[in-house]
């Protein structure tokens, strides 16, 4: 293990993580537009995909971990973080690969990290709102006590700290990059922040939670428990309890 | 004609006979073994000594004794089923970091081999 120590690797102080599966017909692109605008290292996490997701992100320039078994969009995400924590990054900057976060709109995370100076930053695109999430979101709201615009956004920065969270065990029983991922950062004594940036419809697939009614309602149930066996949690960490339920 | 006696005894010795058949053939690990023994002892006894369920009824009160065995048995069975999915979500943590870590060390094999070697495939050309 001593013989491949990890080094802080290319760019260094930042990593662009890309959860993919079945991606390989936009991934190349996206990875081509963030090293183009962010000249960061960019790792696409292949979530276990049936096509050419990791040829089509190799080719492009970024470096490419193969997930054996499928573990969902967070599980991809967190062997990302896991990289960046390993590899020594400062921030790592996680975007989705069917070409829904523009490229070009990741300076502006690193923007409102250096003037907030949040461990978090989420880019948000409020116009996007269904009335569905709208309800949605306020009922979140309510039962975390997280003032937040948009808790589902795949467009997240996360700096040293928030790595380090997110990288341990008790993030790996998460499903989604939204509500326990946002608790947990909160409860940890991290500041999250928000900007708006401007996304556009998915070229291909569709969004793992917002794909049907039931597909909502056992996410609401689900999100509603986990939000529910926080609240002693969130007692012992008394930093935390005017933000998360 | 059977009498109740021998009927329960034959459940109780047929149960812990199978369970111990399990135990001993290895296909009950460590501490699942051990509750599964005491589970046998248990039918056992209580199935070739049904006066033990009588008199636990009288102790602890319940009028209508052929009931106790049930409800302590469904009991039993919620607990461990309840252990069962403890067990369940900590292997699936455990699985979820070492596909992970497999990975990522799959990763830094290739960066510092260079070239990987070709995977073997199987029924499905996978």
């Amino acid at each position: 293990m001593s013989a491949i120590a990890p080094v802080p690797t290319e760019a260094g102080a930042c990593l662009a993580i890309m959860p993919a599966r079945d991606e390989a017909a936009t991934v190349g692109t996206v990875v081509e537009g963030v090293r183009r605008t962010l000249g960061c290292a960019v790792l696409v996490v292949d979530d276990a995909s049936s096509d050419a997701t990791s040829d089509a992100a190799r080719a492009a320039g970024a470096t490419v971990l193969t997930l054996p078994l499928g573990l969902g969009a967070w599980g991809a995400t967190q062997a990302g973080i896991r990289y960046a924590r390993r590899h020594g990054f400062q921030n790592a900057i996680t975007l989705d690969a069917d070409g829904q976060h523009l490229p070009e709109s990741l300076p502006l995370l690193v923007k409102a990290k250096n003037e907030t100076g949040a461990n978090v930053v989420i880019g948000t695109c409020t116009g996007r709102l269904s009335r569905a999430k709208r309800i949605a979101w306020q009922y979140l709201r309510l039962l975390t006590g997280l003032r937040l615009n948009d808790f589902t956004s795949g467009l997240r920065l996360y700096d040293v700290h928030a790595i380090e969270v997110l990288a341990g065990q008790e993030a790996s029983l998460l499903d989604y990059q939204d509500v326990g991922v946002l608790m947990l950062l909160s409860r940890s004594g991290l500041s999250i922040a928000e900007t708006p940036v401007e996304m556009v419809p998915r070229r291909a697939g569709h969004s793992r939670v917002f794909a049907s009614w039931p597909v909502v309602a056992r996410y609401m149930m689900h999100t509603t428990v986990l939000c529910l066996a926080q609240i002693d949690a969130v007692r012992r960490h008394s930093g935390g309890a005017d933000r998360a339920c | 004609m059977l009498t109740g006696q021998i009927t329960s005894a034959i459940i109780g010795v047929g149960l812990a006979g199978a369970i111990l058949f399990l135990v001993r053939r290895d296909h009950l690990h460590g501490p699942y073994a051990l509750w599964w023994f005491a589970v046998a002892a248990a039918t056992f006894a209580l199935g070739v000594f049904p006066v033990i369920i009588a008199w636990l009824a009288r102790t602890t009160g319940i009028g209508y004794a052929p009931v106790l065995p049930i409800v302590v048995g469904l009991s039993l069975v919620l607990i461990r089923l309840l252990k069962l999915d403890i067990d369940r979500s900590k292997q699936e943590r455990q699985i979820r970091r070492l596909t992970q870590k497999l990975a990522i060390l799959e990763q830094e094999l290739d960066r510092l081999g260079g070239r990987r070697p070709p995977e073997p495939t199987d029924d499905n050309g996978r």
